[in-house]
């Protein structure tokens, strides 16, 4: 064999500032890597870019504006953070939940979840260089914003799960549109894997590429399907059910070798779970209030701690509140999966390509929003 | 391993760190709390759940600060006028402080680990002072402790022992201070 | 937001303000302004706005729709025309033959003082703008096709106003804005090198179509070597390339220009390998004879293409049409520009016409990798089938072209991106030896040809 670096041969190193404005970081994610030849030797996540504060904010907001907040963490599954801030809120006030406010909930965040990796599968097309699956995947995400549209009015930033419930009940005719795009989701759910799942090129940039084994995702505290991907079957959905998960029937969809394809590959299956899930929602689903008798409107809950996590579309998204007795959180830490998902590029770009760097970096699939918080 | 319950637990954790309170009831909803007096305590109590009683994921690592309501001077501009407020309700953007809770010089750093066999959680706490709030680092036992405690070093000052990288994170370079410090005071920038 | 704050009075005089409700208590007969109710109630409605089609109304049977006939019909039409008018025009190459003669006993007859070659000069210099031509509208039509095909395959419908009809005007008018765009570039950059790049790439593209038959008797020269020469002035393109991404004093530039340097000098290789079995049995490196030593038929109907030789022409085939999509730099082996790694890749740091030229060249590329591979392997202007050549050579030639220039545009919105190590993996353990081995697959071929 031929050493491709000989040790006389002393070449310099290439510092590349990749970001804060990049087509595929993301949004404002600036990694410091340096180079050696094509070769990564050193890679520095920068983030912080769009810190706003929030955990700040939260705490001169009373509970309901609190909600409000959340949704722009992760913008793009922004639902699921409206019900861990409200199942952590709600653990605080000891409130119960109507039946069919929680199955409308779990309906709503699943879709979310579709929505979601809909989007992280166009643009990990795009950071491969397929630029189709895109549109195909929006074309899709677009139906499920409509369904979100019909029923709240917001196709981003929803605040529609509220403390003690939701905001309104699925307006007539709406089951009967998502029963319609979950028939027509099934389809396409098989023509992406056509497209792009088993493309050969996509193999070859994908499959033996950033591998994490499982003590890595262990140890870098990773979660969601970035976690799945490595083989360790955690889904907080099975393990710490919350809301109406334990009566519900869904596989945790597990890779094998930690690959980039691994992770992508999760994502994908787990779409095919979330329409089992909302199917059953639907099928399942009670009639009754939507909302909880008593929500004060200036909620002040007793002096006390709550810690509510839920599987969130990027991993463990959780909330730690803490109350003082006031109308305004004490504190509010949130347990950000994205950030915490990031911070393994430390460790897993290194000796990697410049375009597995980004094949890596898409499979984490990190919203910025939420990492910088 | 045998199964381990959250009695079980407490029962070994108290028996080898005899300094450990275990707060009664559980400060946190559903999850037990073990209180740590000394830094060692505190790293060797998580060492312990770590590699004894199989918490081998670290959930979060963050701190609070016990100082008393927050100071919203400075960084609240304007509150947001809000037409729907009935004529006398108070306005939302007014920070007070409750009379009846005991407010503390003191951080707390709380660290939440998993138990995915068992299902289980616990809490770790150790109360700081607020002249020198330190501690060692968990980055020996989860790197991503590397990233938590950047961020609450950066958030709430406070410095961890042993950190590879502990430098800020979230905040910009000329952000003087810890905002989420009850009694931090935004000082206007070039952005204001 | 000042709306919001300070709603318009409504229309009805709002009932009397209730006593003073406690702090906490939302009062029971909300006493909101009308404005701020009805933007709630319009999206609690629960319906889809009326403009919003989802795929599952549409697609089922798209002939139900008036625009989707239309078109259907509009693009058979066209098609027809275009077969009609070249059914009528019949071979361009007889009259244009005519039109020189005319000139040369033109110059003799009327401009004894001026000099016996000059003549042969205008002609020369009329074809060599007529292919420039071909060139520039070659890159207008086919930026529009491209965003069209791209559009439809990914359920868009692409421009669609500018031009009014299909926005057939959208190239021309972004060519007038990058015509009038400043002209941005980096303080860093070598401006010599940086403004020599364009042109070094452009250039030899434009010298590449000199052999090029567009017909019978239709080519700006029909050159000897012709293979050669076309090899010879495509491999220098990638000196422009290199030059472009030194001269940006860019970190990414500079990446794509090396990568783009490997790639080319790799992938001309088996380019031309494959090309060896063909050229020994053609007996020739001129593409007008290649061309026309597939004329004919076998058993009176099968075309004699070099693509239809078994064994030999399909493998050669393949390896030529993939080292053809390589060299013209375009997905899936666009990793000298790859966007999501190297933002622009060589051209990164250009802008207005310096930035247009680059784009130029690409799709002169495709026209021209089109263009060789229908001579090379679809028999240049020859009719499919024996009674089709009614209809004349320049017809075929550029049926099949477009033909391949949509398999170019098709393999670019359908496939992901090589990585670069893979991609001479590829060429050097896949392409280079099975081109040696169908030159050995070949010897029978010629020796029985030759007999």
């Amino acid at each position: 064999m031929i050493e491709t670096h000989s040790s006389s041969l002393k070449t310099d190193q290439m510092f590349i500032n990749l970001g804060p404005q990049h087509p595929s970081t993301h949004g404002v994610l600036r990694l410091g890597i340096t180079l050696d030849g094509e070769v990564i030797v050193k890679a520095e996540p920068d983030v912080g870019y769009l810190h706003r504060g929030t955990e700040k904010l939260c705490e001169v907001r009373g509970y309901h504006h609190c909600v409000v907040v959340t949704d722009r963490w992760d913008y793009v599954s922004a639902m699921t953070n409206n019900l861990v801030f409200c199942l952590a809120a709600e653990k605080l006030m000891g409130l119960e939940i109507p039946a069919r406010a929680n199955y409308l909930r779990v309906a709503m965040c699943e879709l979310n979840r579709i929505a979601s990796h809909l989007l992280f599968f166009g643009t990990y097309g795009i950071d491969i260089g397929a630029f189709t699956p895109f549109l195909h995947a929006f074309r899709e995400r677009e139906m499920v914003l409509d369904l979100f549209e019909m029923v709240c009015g917001a196709r981003m930033t929803y605040n529609y799960i509220r403390l003690g419930g939701v905001m309104a009940d699925a307006p007539p005719g709406w089951a009967d549109k998502t029963s319609e795009f979950l028939k027509y989701f099934k389809t396409k759910l098989r023509e992406y894997d056509d497209l792009l799942s088993f493309n050969p090129i996509f193999l070859d940039r994908t499959k033996k590429v950033g591998i994490i084994t499982a003590e890595q995702a262990l140890d870098w505290g990773l979660s969601g399907p970035n976690l799945r991907g490595s083989g360790v079957s955690y889904d907080v959905r099975k393990t710490f059910p919350y809301s109406i998960y334990d009566k519900l029937d869904f596989k945790v969809c597990v890779g094998e070798a930690g690959s980039c394809w691994d992770r992508y590959y999760v994502r994908m299956r787990e779409m095919a779970e979330s329409v089992k899930i909302v199917e059953q929602c639907l099928a399942a689903l009670p009639s009754g209030d939507i909302m909880a008798k008593g929500v004060a409107k200036i909620p002040t809950p007793l002096p006390g701690e709550a810690y509510a996590h839920v599987e969130g579309a990027r991993g463990d998204l959780g909330i730690y509140l803490v109350s003082d007795g006031t109308s305004c959180p004490y504190r509010l830490h949130v347990r950000a999966p994205s950030y915490i998902n990031l911070a393994i590029l430390q460790e897993a770009l290194v000796g990697l390509r410049v375009a597995d760097m980004i094949a890596v970096l898409g499979s984490i699939d990190i919203v910025l929003g939420e990492v910088d918080r | 391993m045998t199964e381990i319950s959250v009695s079980g637990i407490v029962e070994i954790i108290k028996k080898r760190y005899p300094s450990i309170t275990v707060a009664e009831p559980s400060l946190i909803k559903g999850v037990t709390s073990f209180k740590a007096s000394s830094g060692t305590d505190y790293l060797g109590v998580i060492r312990a759940f770590k590699e004894d009683l199989g918490f081998e994921y670290l959930d979060f690592l963050t701190a609070v600060d016990w100082k008393g309501a927050v100071d919203a001077r400075g960084y609240i501009m304007d509150p947001n006028p809000n037409p729907f407020l009935p004529e006398g309700a108070v306005e939302q953007s007014e920070v007070k402080a409750n009379p009846n809770f005991q407010y503390r010089d003191h951080f707390e750093v709380v660290v939440v680990l998993s138990n995915w066999k068992e299902k289980l959680k616990a809490a770790v706490r150790i109360e700081l002072t607020r002249g020198n709030p330190r501690l060692p680092s968990l980055y020996d036992l989860w790197k991503t402790a590397d990233w938590q405690e950047r961020e609450t070093f950066d958030l709430l000052g406070i410095e961890f022992e042993g950190h590879p990288n502990l430098k800020k994170i979230l905040t910009p370079d000329f952000i003087q201070g810890h905002p989420l410090r009850k009694d931090y005071v935004h000082v206007k920038d070039q952005y204001d | 937001m000042a709306e919001l704050a300070t709603p318009p009075p409504p229309p009805t005089p709002a009932p009397a303000p209730a006593p003073k409700p406690p702090a906490n208590v939302m009062p029971p007969e909300k006493a909101v302004p009308a404005g701020i109710r009805k933007v709630f109630a319009k999206h609690t409605e629960g319906t889809l706005l009326p403009n919003r089609l989802w795929p599952t109304d549409v697609w089922p049977n798209p002939w139900k729709s008036a625009s989707y006939r239309r078109g259907a019909l509009v693009l058979s039409a066209l098609i027809l025309a275009g077969t009609g008018a070249a059914f009528f025009l019949r071979e361009i190459g007889v009259p244009l033959a005519a039109l020189r003669e005319t000139l040369h006993r033109f110059a003799e007859a009327n401009l004894p003082q001026v000099p016996s070659w000059a003549a042969e000069a205008v002609w020369i210099l009329a074809k060599a703008l007529v292919v420039l031509h071909i060139i520039l509208f070659n890159g207008l039509f086919l930026v529009w096709w491209e965003r069209k095909i791209s559009a439809h395959m990914q359920s868009r419908l692409g421009p669609i106003f500018t031009g009014k009809w299909h926005g057939v005007l959208q190239t021309a008018a972004d060519g007038i804005k990058l015509l009038l765009k400043e002209d941005a570039a980096p303080k860093e950059k070598d401006s010599w090198l940086h403004s020599l790049a364009p042109a070094l790439v452009f250039v030899p593209v434009l010298i590449c179509f000199t052999p090029v038959p567009w017909g019978r008797d239709l080519e700006a020269a029909n050159l000897d070597a012709g293979v050669l020469y076309i090899f010879a002035w495509a491999g220098l393109s990638v000196l422009g390339i290199v030059l472009a991404g030194w001269a940006s004093a860019n970190k990414y530039s500079l990446l794509g220009g090396l990568r783009s340097a490997a790639q080319f000098v790799s992938y001309e290789l088996p380019r031309s390998f494959s090309l060896v079995p063909l050229i020994a049995i053609a007996g020739s490196l001129s593409l007008t004879k290649i061309a026309g030593y597939q004329e004919g038929y076998w058993f009176g109907f099968f075309p004699k293409w070099f693509l239809f030789y078994p064994v030999v022409g399909q493998i050669s085939f393949v390896i030529f049409l993939i080292a053809s999509v390589a060299e013209t730099n375009r997905t899936p082996f666009d990793i000298a520009e790859a966007e999501s790694e190297l933002v622009g890749g060589f051209h990164t740091e250009y802008s207005g016409m310096k930035f247009s030229i680059f784009f130029l060249t690409e799709y002169a590329y495709v026209l021209l990798a089109s263009c060789l591979l229908t001579t090379f392997f679809m028999g240049g202007g020859a009719a499919p089938l024996p009674f089709l050549s009614v209809l004349p050579s320049w017809f075929w030639f550029l049926g099949k072209t477009l033909f391949f220039m949509f398999c170019f545009l098709w393999f670019r919105w359908t496939f992901p991106r090589f990585k670069i190590d893979r991609l001479l993996d590829f060429n050097w353990k896949f392409l280079l030896p099975w081109s040696f081995v169908n030159i050995v697959l070949a010897l029978p071929y010629i020796y029985l040809w030759k007999l």
